[in-house]
């Protein structure tokens, strides 16, 4: 088990950065009540994975070899980008509805269709 | 290679008869079609049923370029990759995608026929619907993980949007805040899943990775490489199991097809049911199959794991839906729950397939064959049920399967035609749901996964009571005193149209042989 402190950055670094914001996003989506905070949580996924996208595409992490994912994950993260954004806008439009229809943003409130 | 012969080779892969470009016709005329609308919402203010019929011309079209002319003259072509290999355009992605465009026209025709979509935001509702069906169409033919992740998104987001039309309606932006919640988080975490995938495997593009799989097995490995794959190939497995409503992700269906209309939640069990299912073929396929034999058996324990993980999720997800039906009133939250029994019905064939790659390719092709007869029948039975469901719904303000008492007497054809329906959706004999349960359960057997073929009989014979309780409620319970039962003629709008879908239901049955050549054809490509 190598050390990560002691180790000049390298793809496991990235990969433990990534591996904390899944983490932290998804906690974040199963604990938060506010929508506004589970769609940070989802946006926070969103980052992990992409993060790693990069990570994994990047030549000079993987130490030069040319068998790595090359511009493809920088392709897939430019387009997770885009579709995090269109996602945003359409959850911030369903929970603007919500908030008129119910006067609360808080998904413990969204409890009428159960069974 | 210098730049200019670059581009040569990139207008020749794009231009060339037979090419890209003419292969995603009939994709580029919905995309189209949604800038036709808009354009013509501008430009056309008072032409005020604009939407409706342009969507349907344009739906047309892509079914007109969709449609294999060529097959009828000489053989089905092989597959080939297009778009430098993103997508895949074999028999399998045109059959599923005429599937989508027969949907969707006999959908827009529903929503003008039970006037969901009312005058002033008639035109948004078919853009929506337009945007979710160019995505399931990338669904169905993705060969990169780019176009999975692309695909899902696409035809999601819109689909959260579709739940919350009825915006005045506190149930209606309930079922789209859970569904877009849900929906959002399960493909964040799928897109996690598949950034390790990439990752460890160091390409993003299908048939490669699966080389690189056999490789990295037969290398030996490691087993901290191993463990990153179980994990991911799990995670991607939350995204896909959400778009299936497959069990411990169905929790949303419910919810959701309770709070939109009838005709969206016809929408979501059908075509993005379809659209997850030939993905999951897809996935499934691309990541246990491989052209050289010698890598081929190296494959065998991502088989075994793919077998073990759909055939578990299908059986359980299956055994779900049925008995959580039992106790339900509302109909579109028990058809929800019958959507989920049939999602597992409809997996089965895929671990079926995917058991039969190491050992019979012929028979693995079958499976896939059955899973295309059972889309293909799936579509008009639901269908004709969630029809009936909404055409009942202007009737009687209510969904409520309580309300339906003694509709026999009032509306015998519509009555008929539910009954049809829900005999079919068991799988009865003269009706066509019995063709398609016999397939799958015939790929089951030659696949010898007796357990899951045990499981399903089972529930078949579980499904009988609820879905004979609907036909109970409408032909034997005696008229409610304080109104009279709905009526609603056969010779109506409403009534053609339900007829319309009931006929093919039970014409399948006789003609199942027809259906079932298309079928063979359409997973003819698959596996070479």
């Amino acid at each position: 088990m190598m050390n990560l402190l002691t180790q000049p950055v390298g793809l496991s670094h990235y990969l433990a950065v990534s591996a904390v914001l899944f983490v932290c996003g998804f906690l974040c989506m199963a604990t938060k009540r506010n929508i506004l905070g589970v769609l940070m949580g989802i946006e926070l996924v969103l980052n992990g994975a992409n993060l790693n996208f990069v990570a994994f595409g990047s030549r000079l992490l993987r130490g030069g070899t040319s068998d790595g994912l090359g511009l493809d994950g920088q392709a897939i993260a430019l387009f997770v980008i885009i579709l995090a954004a269109a996602e945003a806008a359409g959850a911030l439009a369903i929970a603007l509805n919500f908030y008129h229809t119910h006067a609360t943003v808080d998904v413990d409130r969204a409890e009428e269709l159960k069974g | 290679m210098n730049f200019s012969d670059l581009l040569h080779s990139a207008m020749h892969d794009l231009l060339a008869p037979g090419a890209s470009l003419s292969a995603f016709r009939p994709e580029l005329t919905l995309c189209a079609t949604i800038l036709v609308i808009l354009l013509a919402k501008m430009a056309l203010p008072r032409w005020t049923t604009s939407a409706f019929w342009l969507t349907l011309l344009g739906i047309a079209a892509a079914l007109w370029f969709a449609y294999p002319w060529s097959w009828a003259s000489d053989a089905i072509p092989p597959a080939h990759s297009i778009f430098t290999g993103v997508l895949v355009s074999d028999s399998f992605s045109v059959f599923l995608r005429l599937l989508l465009l027969l949907f969707a026209i006999l959908f827009t025709t529903f929503t003008q026929v039970s006037g969901v979509a009312s005058q002033d935001d008639m035109t948004e509702f078919y853009v929506l619907m337009l945007g979710a069906l160019v995505g399931m169409c990338l669904m169905i033919s993705a060969n990169h993980i780019l176009m999975v992740a692309m695909g899902v998104e696409l035809a999601s987001v819109p689909c959260y949007v579709l739940a919350g039309t009825q915006r005045q309606q506190p149930r209606s932006s309930e079922a789209s805040l859970k569904y877009a919640v849900f929906g959002a988080g399960a493909a964040g975490i799928m897109l996690y899943g598949l950034s390790l995938l990439v990752g460890v495997l160091g390409t993003a593009h299908l048939p490669t990775m699966s080389t690189r799989l056999a490789m990295l097995i037969q290398s030996g490995g490691g087993l901290d490489r191993g463990l990153v794959l179980v994990l991911g190939g799990l995670m991607l497995m939350v995204g896909v199991g959400f778009k299936l409503s497959a069990f411990p992700f169905h929790f949303w269906a419910p919810d959701v097809f309770e709070g939109a209309t009838a005709e969206v939640a016809a929408f979501l069990s059908i075509a993005s049911k379809a659209a997850a299912l030939g993905l999951l073929v897809r996935l499934a396929l691309g990541f246990s199959f491989h052209p050289d034999p010698a890598m081929l058996a190296v494959l065998a324990p991502v088989r075994h794991y793919i077998v073990v993980l759909v055939g578990m999720l299908a059986v359980v997800t299956c055994t779900f839906g049925n008995l959580a039906a039992y106790g339900q009133n509302n109909m579109k939250r028990l058809l929800a729950y019958s959507t989920i029994a049939h999602a597992g019905y409809m997996m089965m064939p895929v671990a079926a397939a995917v058991a039969l790659v190491g050992v019979d390719m012929g028979e693995a092709r079958a499976a896939v064959a059955s899973l295309c007869v059972y889309l293909a029948i799936y579509l008009f039975m639901n269908l004709a049920a969630f029809a009936i469901v909404a055409f009942l719904r202007n009737e009687l303000g209510s969904e409520d399967l309580r309300e339906y008492a003694g509709m026999v007497r009032r509306s015998p054809g519509l009555t008929v035609c539910m009954a049809v329906v829900m005999f079919s959706l068991l799988g009865l004999p003269p009706l066509s749901g019995f063709v398609a349960k016999w397939f799958i359960f015939l790929s089951l057997i030659s696949a010898k996964l007796w357990i899951v073929l045990a499981i399903g009989a089972l529930n078949t014979l579980l499904s009988l009571f609820y879905y004979l309780r609907v036909v109970k409620v409408m032909t034997l319970s005696a008229e409610p005193l304080h109104r009279p039962a709905p009526t609603i003629p056969l010779v109506s709008m409403a009534g053609s149209y339900c007829m319309v879908l009931t006929v093919p239901v039970v014409l399948l049955f006789f003609f199942a042989g027809g259906l079932l050549n298309w079928a063979r054809a359409a997973a003819s490509t698959l596996l070479y």
